[in-house]
């Protein structure tokens, strides 16, 4: 079941933008799942690549914003390698940001 | 209706017109664009060696593939004013693997060697600030188009390097003690190398053609203000002090502009003012790393050609 709170923070990981390219976190297909307990969020989170040079920005971005979602007290989060990220995982919407920043998706 | 013909270059540019091709341009102001396109070329290819020299010495694995990636960006913007240059009339392998190391034209700042992570970081927060000043306004108001379309990527990586100068500041100075000490004397060398980085004040400069062809938008103290009001305020957020105050709407330096300064030592003596003459004759001359850095991407060049 879909609490508000979990309704609330998938919405606050889409107004976080990757640093390097113009589309949020949530249509770039990075976030692997959310589960909410009391006010503790754990999130299942991948990087496009082993090598993602922006690892730490996007971790800080993503604390930062949910501990400033009322009800969030703490947030865990475990990164995911499995299934690897492929750009199949792109939201239409995420796709097209990329295509018209001039990225072949 | 108004014939092709008689529409000339300086209504063109007057209009606010863009320019599309070499065979629209007059002698003087494709010789100005392609002067700036060198400078802004140079720059961002030396950054590149500048900051591998200190990337080297990043604090982890995931701190140094940002720095590499850092650089990636840096050599990918200097090929799209090299690439613009070739299309121009001008040889990339000439500009990049020919010329004499004293004949690049990028900001004297990065003659100086940065050696350690927190001067790194430290670039990224105020000499990549200054690139973003200088480009954004050249993306917001050039008139030669090619290149104006080929700054939207720049920009945004830019944005990528200026965060991770302004998220490891903040870290390191929150760490305080010997870290911060640190912070605060590369801030010390590189702040005034920055300002100075905008070139002559307006009051010196009576002509620019590069304004007046549109080939960018702001005066040179226009763009110093709009660097100093986004680092003074950042840094002083920080806990990092930096020369310089807030006075009405405009910045001040809290020191004589231009003043001597010392490279090998790293250190500026604030006591000590001196003239825009003696500050050229020091850009002239390059400074320590000047050599070294060209060498590197020079000196296997001729090494790998396979001859006719």
């Amino acid at each position: 079941m879909t609490t508000a709170l979990q309704t609330r923070v998938w919405a606050a990981l889409a107004e976080i933008n990757d640093p390097e390219m113009p589309v949020n976190l949530v249509d770039l297909g990075l976030i692997y799942g959310i589960e909410v307990v009391g006010g503790m969020v754990r999130l299942r989170l991948t990087f496009t690549a082993m090598g993602c040079p922006a690892t730490d920005m996007i971790m800080g971005d993503i604390r930062d914003r949910l501990l400033a979602e009322p009800g969030v007290e703490s947030v865990a989060i475990e990164i995911v390698w499995d299934p690897p990220w492929t750009s199949a995982r792109l939201t239409p919407d995420g796709r097209g940001a990329l295509l018209a920043w001039g990225l072949s998706v | 209706m108004e014939s092709s013909n008689s529409v000339t270059f300086e209504t063109l540019l007057k209009r606010g017109e863009l320019i599309e091709s070499r065979s629209e341009m007059t002698p003087d102001y494709l010789r100005e664009l392609k002067h700036t396109l060198i400078v802004s070329g140079d720059t961002e290819l030396i950054s590149a060696p500048a900051y591998y020299l200190a990337a080297r010495k990043a604090p982890s694995v995931n701190a140094f593939m940002t720095g590499i990636a850092i650089i990636q960006d840096e050599l990918a913007h200097a090929h799209i004013a090299y690439h613009i240059l070739e299309e121009l009339g001008e040889s990339q392998e000439a500009l990049i693997f020919k010329r004499d190391p004293k004949a690049f034209r990028y900001p004297y700042a990065f003659d100086v060697p940065l050696e350690s992570w927190t001067e790194l970081v430290v670039a990224n927060a105020m000499y990549d600030q200054a690139g973003f000043c200088l480009l954004g306004d050249i993306h917001d108001q050039c008139s030669y188009g090619p290149w104006k379309r080929g700054l939207v990527k720049v920009m945004a990586e830019e944005n990528f390097h200026l965060r991770n100068g302004r998220n490891w500041s903040k870290r390191i100075s929150q760490a305080g003690g010997a870290a911060r000490e640190e912070l605060q004397r590369a801030v010390d060398w590189m702040f005034p190398l920055t300002v100075e980085w905008f070139g002559l004040p307006d009051d010196l400069k009576q002509h620019s053609a590069q304004l007046e062809y549109r080939l960018k938008g702001l005066t040179n103290d226009q763009l110093r203000q709009q660097w100093l009001s986004t680092v003074v305020p950042f840094m002083e957020s920080i806990g990092i002090r930096v020369p310089a105050h807030r006075d009405g709407d405009a910045y001040v330096l809290d020191y004589p502009f231009p003043c001597t300064f010392d490279a090998p030592a790293k250190r500026w003596d604030f006591k000590d003012p001196c003239t825009w003459d003696s500050v050229m004759a020091r850009w002239r001359a390059r400074g320590p790393r000047n050599a070294e850095m060209v060498a590197l991407f020079q000196e296997s060049f001729s090494k790998f050609q396979v001859r006719a």
